[in-house]
């Protein structure tokens, strides 16, 4: 394959602009009902959404902040995009990012000596085998019993999450702390900085390279054919010899595994430890960012910018204009309604 | 028990009911008779205009033209709840009951009569009293999932029956049903006669319909084709009127010997997704440049053996041979030992609606050469065929990646052609090719299916219309019951042989030569 | 503490501890056997921030409304939904109760918290005394409730056409029932009884809100509804093991306990997923959970 085919087939992606429109009007619609809400509690909004973009791209610290966390949605949005696109609404991220966090930082503690463009990588793998694992767990739950895979990964996101904790209390615990975390990780396997001096690690670029190869897969391989197929029509798919069972599985895994090096940057680049609770809230995001880059894995590129940003320009639109941060998650909310809606919409009168 | 109306003469009576969909005119001026106290049959192929007929009279339908009568009084024609209301009530061929409840749960379901605080006492004992009264065997606490299809029909007769029908409309009763189960039935249904309710019987199996009515009205293109007592009709005359028709000869084609044996098939046994039996030992085989077609009633097991033969579902004996190698389970072994299979629902089994042409072309071999190279896909490669295929097939399309679901049934009929000929199959599994075309449409597929004969491929081809078959096939399987019932050779076929075949009046075991096309 | 007053006292904190999540199951019993689920999520949340029971009702309605609007006359998907609903009900209500102070600070609102209200006589009871009777006023409006959601599922015919809309939309459709309009009621019935529920956190419990009071309850009360497959007595019981692991894993140490907070904690979730796999009985959910009705 050529680079210039590769790079028209990322861009190809099929019928995006319709769905992203629909996107960009439910955002605008979310950013107005809560300037509504701003002016409602006696402030300016404007001012305040200026404080808060600001506080997002004001400087470049904000931006690596901002791109930081933009990294894991990034991950998870692209997983859980595909198992979409096969009509599979996969929540687990959370539980698959802890697991993750917790592979890599076992592997990490295990090998403190290995030299250091190696073990990253090393503790990387080991996070996205451990998030395919079980994300892998999931399917089959769903698969062999017949049981809707949102109670099964829902259900799994706790029990990750209460793993985590419980052996964070035992042998992967640092003793005296005042909170459940692991020692600290040994700087070997520390992610390298992109930027010196900002705390912009190298996970952004892991992210963006995987939302790429997710697109690509989707719409040049057989497998994100059968998905597209899957997710179009249960008896197209049957007629052309596509096993549901067999997909179903993968592209659980394929999510799990991205959610798990998810789990491992965030421990890598940001904490440097495995800490309880890291994992918090992924799961939930992932499908809001799925929904709002409209399923395409480079829909989910500007969809994670955007959450990424609001949430790092959240804390000095507070300090500055007073308008409390948790504005960000009446956002968030209301924007992931509005593109719900307006997707039940469309598809209801027929079209894609 | 609410008591049932006696009124002098006729129960219901239907004048000059006409229904058209767009083209196809399926109720021409029908009139229609139902004695009180009496049974009538309602006997016809596919498309012959029965449920519609019905659906006009239970208010699912509203009708062009028509009126009706009911027990003295005019009849509202528009909705479920005028035909409810005057106590008409429809058993339907699919259940409309709630699996994991009760039999009283069911029954009180929508039903005033049953309080707002439940009755359940009381309705449980209404529902033992009519078991005992119709032979229903009905346990008010047993739950329906866990009853037998036999009973849980008897579910929804005992709800219209509670609710004060006074005539009962059965749409194809016995589909679901094992003979034991069948005979029972029909012993319900004639204590509700007894009693001076009245039953339609809607049916495509002279047997029972001789066995279980008092009258008979046979459907036909739309038409009444003849009212006859049972007691004053034969099998014979029954089956002519359903099926009779001038016959067009057989279609021109090249006089040829037919080949080898490309497909075999040997005591094939199937269940459908409810796990009822429908194929029930099919064995026959297809020979090269030779049409092997199956006619009979839709329901008597040719769309569990389109599953098999298909690749879609796995038989639960028997086995299936191509071109001499036993065909493992699969699409995939399919498409390798040359397989093409046109499906019965094109809209949402044959093709994806929201995909281009090129798509579409590609959809069943997106993991093999040429669509596929060294693990990418190749579009180019798909919309190349694409074009070919519109090219070859005059398809009418803006382009090759428009959306299929733009195109008209006829040319989306194409885009299945185009993907399946175009892999040049040796043989051809083609499943309802015609239904819901036009007539130019029709015979563009008839043309294609006959040259793909003519070049020495095997065909097998499904079909419910009568008329196409005999006009293109070289040998007719009759399929009843999940049996192949007769073959015969079109041209000088006597119809009445066939139609009462395929109304299950008659059985001939097929000799070897028939099944396996060698010339006697 | 010897063992015994230990065990009472433990199964009076379950109960207690399990008394808001009942609430919200019990609204998500009556919207998920209609069919529609992922109110109790968001419902649950916004009903603590008021101060007063009809205050958190009304409150709750709202945020169902919500849900309903969406999922049921949209046909948006219904978990998502739920989510999304959940995420801006956590942000609104920190929201409010920052909105007006200066700086973005958090108000502080007491509320005087509602004690226990003993049962004369039957509180004295060894073990059931301290167990039933001597629980806050909105425990025993939970167990009444509870009662009453049972008694309104199996005996009246509303409750029958609830059960059918969640199980076979069509068969309903066919005897003239309005699916959509069974589970708009359904869903609104959840929001109110999970508000009441969120009422229970802030003025049975904690006496104020705080952000996030909630803290994933009301997927806690999706978990237990599992566990008790949609029938309020089993999901009550599912309530309790989930408070009791509550309970429990915070008297770990106090109660010397060899095994971890952390396995306590995790085991009714496991639970939950074994009743869903199936394992012992074929597991019941209503068939037609999560899936649209449209008309054909």
């Amino acid at each position: 394959m050529t680079a210039g085919a590769l790079a028209r087939s990322v861009v190809s992606g099929g019928a995006v602009a319709r769905p992203l429109a629909s996107a960009v009007v439910g955002i605008a619609v979310a950013l107005g009902t809560a300037a509504l809400l701003v002016l409602f509690s006696g402030r300016n909004p404007l001012v305040a959404y200026l404080a808060l973009l600001g506080g997002a791209v004001g400087t470049p610290d904000r931006i690596a902040v901002a791109l930081n966390k933009a990294t894991p949605y990034l991950l998870t949005g692209a997983g859980v995009a595909l198992c979409f696109r096969a009509r599979i609404v996969n929540i687990g991220a959370e539980g698959q990012i802890a697991l993750g966090g917790l592979a890599a930082t076992w592997l990490a503690l295990r090998l403190p000596h290995a030299p250091a463009l190696v073990l990253p990588l090393l503790c990387a793998l080991a996070g996205a085998a451990a998030g395919a694992a079980w994300g892998g767990l999931a399917a089959l739950v769903r698969l062999k019993r017949r049981v809707h895979e949102v109670l099964v990964t829902l259900l799994l996101n706790f029990v990750g999450v209460l793993i985590v904790g419980e052996v964070l209390q035992g042998e992967l615990g640092e003793p005296g702390a005042g909170f459940p975390q692991s020692p600290l990780l040994p700087s070997a396997a520390w992610l390298p900085k992109l930027v010196p001096g900002t705390d912009l690690h190298v996970g952004v670029l892991v992210a963006v390279a995987a939302v790429l190869v997710c697109q690509v897969v989707l719409w040049r391989t057989p497998f994100g054919f059968r998905l597209r197929v899957l997710g179009a029509s249960e008896g197209a798919a049957r007629y052309a010899g596509i096993s549901f069972a067999h997909t179903t599985l993968l592209v659980m895994m394929l999510a799990g595994g991205l959610a798990g090096v998810a789990g491992a940057i965030e421990v890598l680049g940001v904490h440097y430890r495995l800490i309880e609770g890291f994992s918090h809230g992924f799961g939930f995001a992932a499908v809001s960012i799925a929904l709002i880059g409209a399923l395409s894995p480079l829909g989910v590129l500007p969809a994670a910018l955007f959450f990424g940003f609001l949430e790092s320009g959240a804390l000095a639109m507070q300090r500055a204009v007073g308008v409390p941060t948790p504005l960000v998650s009446v956002i968030q909310g209301l924007t992931m309604i509005f593109v719900l809606a307006a997707m039940a919409l469309s598809a209801a009168r027929g079209r894609v | 028990m609410p008591e049932p109306a006696r009124p002098p003469g006729a129960m219901l009576s239907m004048r000059g009911i006409v229904k058209s969909y767009g083209a196809v005119r399926a109720n021409r001026e029908i009139d229609l008779d139902v004695s009180a106290g009496a049974i009538l049959g309602l006997l016809g192929e596919n498309g012959s205009g029965k449920t519609t007929l019905m659906n006009v009279l239970y208010g699912l339908v509203r009708p062009d033209a028509g009126r009706a009568t009911f027990k003295g009084r005019p009849l509202s024609l528009g909705s479920p709840r005028a035909a409810i209301e005057a106590g008409i009530g429809m058993i339907h061929q699919h259940f409309m009951l709630v699996p994991s409840m009760t039999v009283t749960e069911n029954v009180m379901l929508g039903w005033a009569a049953a309080g707002s605080w439940l009755r359940a006492a009381a309705v449980a004992a209404r529902v033992r009293e009519a078991s005992r009264v119709y032979g229903l065997e009905l346990d008010p606490d047993a739950v329906v999932g866990d009853l037998p299809l036999g009973l849980q029909q008897r579910v929804e007769i005992l709800k219209a029956v509670l609710r004060g029908a006074d005539l009962l409309i059965l749409d194809e009763p016995t589909s679901n049903l094992s003979p034991p189960e069948v005979g029972a039935l029909l012993a319900v249904l004639r204590r509700l006669r007894d009693e001076g309710r009245s039953v339609i019987f809607i049916s495509h199996k002279l047997g029972e319909v001789l066995d279980i009515c008092d009258e008979v009205v046979v459907l036909r293109d739309g038409a009444v084709a003849g009212r006859r007592t049972v007691a004053g009709a034969s099998r014979d005359d029954l089956a002519r009127l359903m099926v009779g028709r001038d016959l067009t000869p057989p279609l021109a084609r090249v006089a040829r010997e037919p080949g080898d044996e490309v497909l075999v098939v040997a005591d094939l046994h199937a269940r459908d997704a409810a796990g009822v039996e429908r194929l029930r030992g099919v064995s026959f085989s297809v020979r090269a440049g030779e049409i092997f077609a199956i006619a009979g009633v839709d329901g008597n097991g040719q769309a569990e053996l389109a599953e098999v033969l298909g690749g879609m579902a796995v038989p639960t004996r028997g086995r299936v041979f191509v071109a001499g190698a036993e065909l493992p389970a699969g699409v995939a072994a399919r498409l390798d030992a040359g397989v093409a299979h046109v499906p019965a629902d094109r809209a949402s089994v044959g093709l994806v609606r929201d995909m281009t042409l090129a798509d579409n072309v590609m959809l069943r071999d997106a993991d093999r050469a040429p669509f596929c190279r060294r693990g990418w896909l190749d579009f180019a490669a798909a919309r190349e065929a694409a074009q070919r295929g519109i090219e070859a097939f005059a398809i009418r399309a803006e382009g090759v990646e428009t959306p299929v679901r733009a195109l008209s049934g006829g040319n989306q009929q194409k885009v299945i052609l185009a993907r399946e000929l175009g892999r040049r199959p040796r043989l051809l599994l083609a499943v309802q090719p015609t239904r819901g075309l036009d007539p130019g449409a029709t015979r563009f597929v008839i043309d294609r299916v006959l040259a793909l004969r003519d070049a020495g491929a095997a065909v097998l081809y499904i079909s419910t219309e009568l008329e196409e078959i005999l006009a293109v096939a070289d040998r007719v399987g009759v399929m009843y019951a999940g049996r192949l019932v007769g073959v015969v050779r079109p041209g000088g076929t006597d119809l009445t042989r066939v139609g009462l075949m395929m109304a299950g009046a008659l059985e001939e075991t097929p000799d070897a030569a028939a099944l396996y096309g060698v010339k006697a | 503490m010897s063992l015994d007053t230990a065990v009472v006292e433990l199964i009076t904190a379950a109960v207690r501890i399990a008394t808001p999540l009942f609430f919200a199951a019990l609204g998500g019993i009556l919207s998920e056997r209609a069919g529609a689920f992922g109110g109790v999520l968001a419902s649950h949340l916004i009903g603590s921030s008021a101060a007063g029971l009809a205050a958190s009702v009304a409150a709750g309605v709202l945020i169902a409304l919500l849900v309903a609007v969406a999922t049921v006359r949209f046909g948006a998907d219904q978990m998502v939904t739920g989510l999304a609903v959940n995420i801006l009900a956590v942000g609104l209500t920190s929201f409010l109760l920052r909105g007006f102070a200066a700086r973005g600070e958090a108000a502080i609102v007491r509320v005087p918290v509602l004690s226990a209200w003993p049962v004369p006589g039957l509180a004295d009871l060894p073990v059931l005394g301290p167990v039933l009777f001597r629980q806050p006023p909105l425990t025993y409006a939970a167990a009444a409730l509870g009662v009453l959601v049972a008694i309104f599922l199996a005996r009246t015919r509303a409750g029958l056409t609830l059960r059918t809309v969640g199980e076979n939309p069509a068969a309903a459709f066919a005897v003239g029932v309005d699916p959509v309009r069974v589970r708009v009621a359904a869903v609104l019935a959840c929001g109110a009884l999970a508000g009441i529920g969120g009422a229970v956190l802030s003025l049975q419990q904690v006496g104020t809100f705080t952000d996030a009071m909630t803290n994933g309850r009301g997927y806690i009360a999706l978990a237990a509804i599992i566990v008790g497959r949609w029938l309020p007595g089993g999901t009550l019981l599912g309530c309790l093991l989930f408070g009791a692991a509550d309970a429990l894993q915070l008297r770990v140490q106090s109660l010397r306990l060899p095994v971890s907070s952390y396995v306590i904690q995790m085991m009714p979730y496991v639970v939950a997923l074994v009743v869903l796999a199936g394992l012992g009985r074929s597991a019941r959910l209503p068939a037609a959970l999560g899936v649209p009705f449209r008309r054909e």
